[in-house]
């Protein structure tokens, strides 16, 4: 690996990084849309800060940015509590606004500024190497990895000293607010910090594939935790992987970095979302027909101890027809009678055992009383009882 | 009953939008009471205890907690909120949900430890939520979530409950267990002020009672006051609720 392939993936893991911890409280907020207006609407502040300073690494432009970050909030917020449209509506409405300023003011003096839209909209990755901060003709590494390097310590230092209040904040706001943690702090505190690294990762990423690393990994977390701190792990792992492997990728193929970085974050989710272990799709599928086979098995039951005298109604091809199912279905269900030593089966007659029993009355007693503590220790081997 | 007062409103009125949804409101309400707020839908009920906790700022009218403004004397009260009003989804166990009941007294910044743990173990065991300490939150049931909000609204420590339909979508057994903690409460001299629907329940769960419709109806003693005269002025039909005393 040359020097400047290292420093470009070591930009895109960071990039990954700060992206991901604001990312990971924007998805559980339910404002990810938010990040996608964000994007879009720091660009006047961009292009307003590249006119004054004439560099796009300048801090001054990084607060412009944000600034227009935290306008498009506030604005997106005034129109929606005017009642009048919805939110979804009002975001539609600002960041196309802003913009198109953004836009205007690029292509007006277009002439005099190196600064082009398509590097906007998709970053160039690639040359964030060639920009070096250079000081008493010491070279210190590229510009973007100072920039993005301090927005993340900043990031990261903000998140241990707020997690608390960032997490009542996110999960009770009207606790938060009773309790004096101000919720609205936090809002705008997580608004200014997600605007921030927007701008930062703006020269990586662009401004479209910024929203994909803020957002997807955090989605590909959420599916696999249930613990707000290993989600903030997993989504930065999930982050980093995809940005080192995009890049290798971009490398095989001879294309877009940020495009690669992205279409990996899409696959990450895509399998994860199919394969997570209790939220993926394939589970969901699973638990679902294991429920139904136990509704089955607990119907089967009821009607055995209901015809506890009446042999002909326990004959197993008598079940068949007269439970009115399918043979698959039934031998689904006599399987699983006998697996768990709740039936036993003597000349083709069909018998409760005393634990079929117990767990026919402890069942029926938890459909009719929803008492939980009845079926405690149910919950571990069936589906049907668990949420 | 002393005569302290826990809670003084003073010509509360709280807009939406500029329309009023609580309307010079006076209320004073006694230390040591079990109080239910009553009203139809849209009554301001829920509006009334955010407006005393500072969630949401009134358009004219002040509220004292002990004689002094809520910002003041937080710490002497806990909420618990709407069972609605959060996801549920939201990646965390029962134990952490409780202990955000103590970030109040832990203020800004400073991480909860040894003993916040301890004293959020101990309001799980008083709601008999404790073999569910590290359950996932969306795993439980209504009745269990909203034994989690009690827990962490216990574990305040306060002097003052304020509860938002509490028994709202919770079994008949949650329901027994809730108010025998709340007349708990109010044995060791906590007020508890809960929103609460159920009208047949009024007389057999609290002693005070405050009947709203954006004004106040009426407050006082349940055996005073709990009538159809009230209950009729609050619900504009005729209402007919047989009250034994």
């Amino acid at each position: 690996m040359s020097n400047a392939q290292i420093e470009i993936q070591l930009i895109a893991s960071l990039v990954a990084i700060a992206c991901a911890i604001p990312g990971t409280f924007l998805v559980l907020r339910k404002m990810a849309l938010i990040t996608d207006a964000i994007s879009h609407s720091i660009l006047p502040g961009i292009v307003i800060g590249f006119f004054i300073t004439h560099d796009l690494s300048s801090p001054l432009l990084i607060i412009l940015a944000a600034a227009s970050g935290v306008i498009t909030v506030v604005l997106v917020e005034f129109i929606q509590k005017t009642g009048l449209v919805k939110e979804d509506t009002a975001i539609g409405l600002v960041f196309p606004a802003l913009f198109s300023i953004g836009i205007i003011l690029i292509s007006q003096n277009a002439n005099d500024v190196h600064l082009d839209i398509d590097a906007v909209l998709l970053g160039e990755l690639a040359f964030a190497p060639f920009d070096r901060l250079i000081f008493n003709e010491l070279d210190l590494g590229p510009k973007s990895l100072w920039i993005i390097g301090t927005i993340l310590l900043i990031t990261v230092g903000l998140l241990f000293a707020f997690f608390k209040e960032l997490k009542v904040s996110t999960f009770d706001a009207g606790l938060a607010s009773a309790l004096g943690l101000s919720p609205v702090v936090m809002h705008y505190g997580l608004m200014t910090v997600s605007s921030i690294t927007t701008v930062g990762a703006f020269d990586a990423v662009g401004a479209i594939l910024v929203i994909a690393l803020m957002i997807a990994p955090a989605a590909t977390a959420y599916l696999l935790t249930n613990d707000l701190k290993k989600m903030l792990v997993l989504a930065v792992l999930f982050g980093v992987g995809s940005a080192i492997t995009g890049y290798w990728v971009a490398h095989g193929l001879d294309s877009s970095i940020s495009g690669s970085m992205t279409t990996v974050l899409g696959l990450l989710f895509l399998t994860v979302y199919l394969f997570a272990p209790s939220k993926g799709l394939f589970s969901v599928l699973y638990r679902q027909k294991q429920q139904r086979i136990e509704v089955s098995l607990l119907t089967f039951l009821l009607h055995l101890g209901n015809h506890e005298e009446d042999e002909t109604e326990r004959h197993v091809k008598h079940l068949n027809e007269h439970i009115n199912w399918q043979k698959v279905k039934s031998k689904s269900v006599l399987d699983l009678a006998l697996k768990n030593n709740m039936i036993l089966i003597d000349n083709d007659i069909v018998s409760l055992t005393e634990k079929g029993q117990h767990f026919t009355t402890e069942a029926i007693d938890y459909i009719v009383t929803n008492k939980n503590s009845e079926i405690e220790n149910m919950k571990d081997r069936f589906f049907l009882f668990r949420g | 009953m002393e005569d302290k007062i826990a809670v003084q409103i003073d010509d509360l009125t709280v807009a939406y939008n500029y329309k009023p949804v609580l309307w010079d409101i006076d209320l004073s309400i006694p230390e040591g009471v079990l109080m239910a707020i009553v009203g139809p839908n849209g009554a301001g009920k829920s509006t009334l205890i955010k407006s005393i906790l500072d969630i949401i700022n009134p358009i004219a009218g002040s509220v004292k907690i002990y004689g002094k403004p809520y910002k003041k004397q937080r710490s002497l009260v806990a909420y618990v909120p709407q069972k609605g009003s959060v996801d549920w989804d939201f990646p965390t166990t029962s134990l952490d949900v409780v202990m955000m009941g103590t970030y109040g007294s832990l203020g800004w910044i400073k991480r909860p430890g040894q003993k916040e743990k301890k004293a959020s173990l101990e309001a799980l065991e008083k709601v008999g939520m404790l073999a569910f300490k590290n359950r996932q939150i969306s795993q439980l049931s209504g009745g269990q979530q909203q034994r989690i909000f009690l827990a962490r609204a216990l574990v305040q420590n306060a002097a003052i409950y304020f509860m938002d339909e509490p028994f709202q979508g919770v079994d008949a057994t949650t329901e027994k267990a809730i108010i025998n903690i709340l007349k708990e409460l109010r044995k060791a001299g906590k007020t508890v002020i809960v929103v609460h629907h159920d009208l047949q329940t009024v007389p057999e769960y609290f002693d005070w009672v405050t009947f709203l419709n954006v004004k106040k109806i009426a407050t006082g003693p349940v055996k005073d006051i709990f009538n159809d005269d009230n209950l009729t002025k609050t619900y504009g039909i005729n209402y007919k609720v047989s009250v034994q005393q």
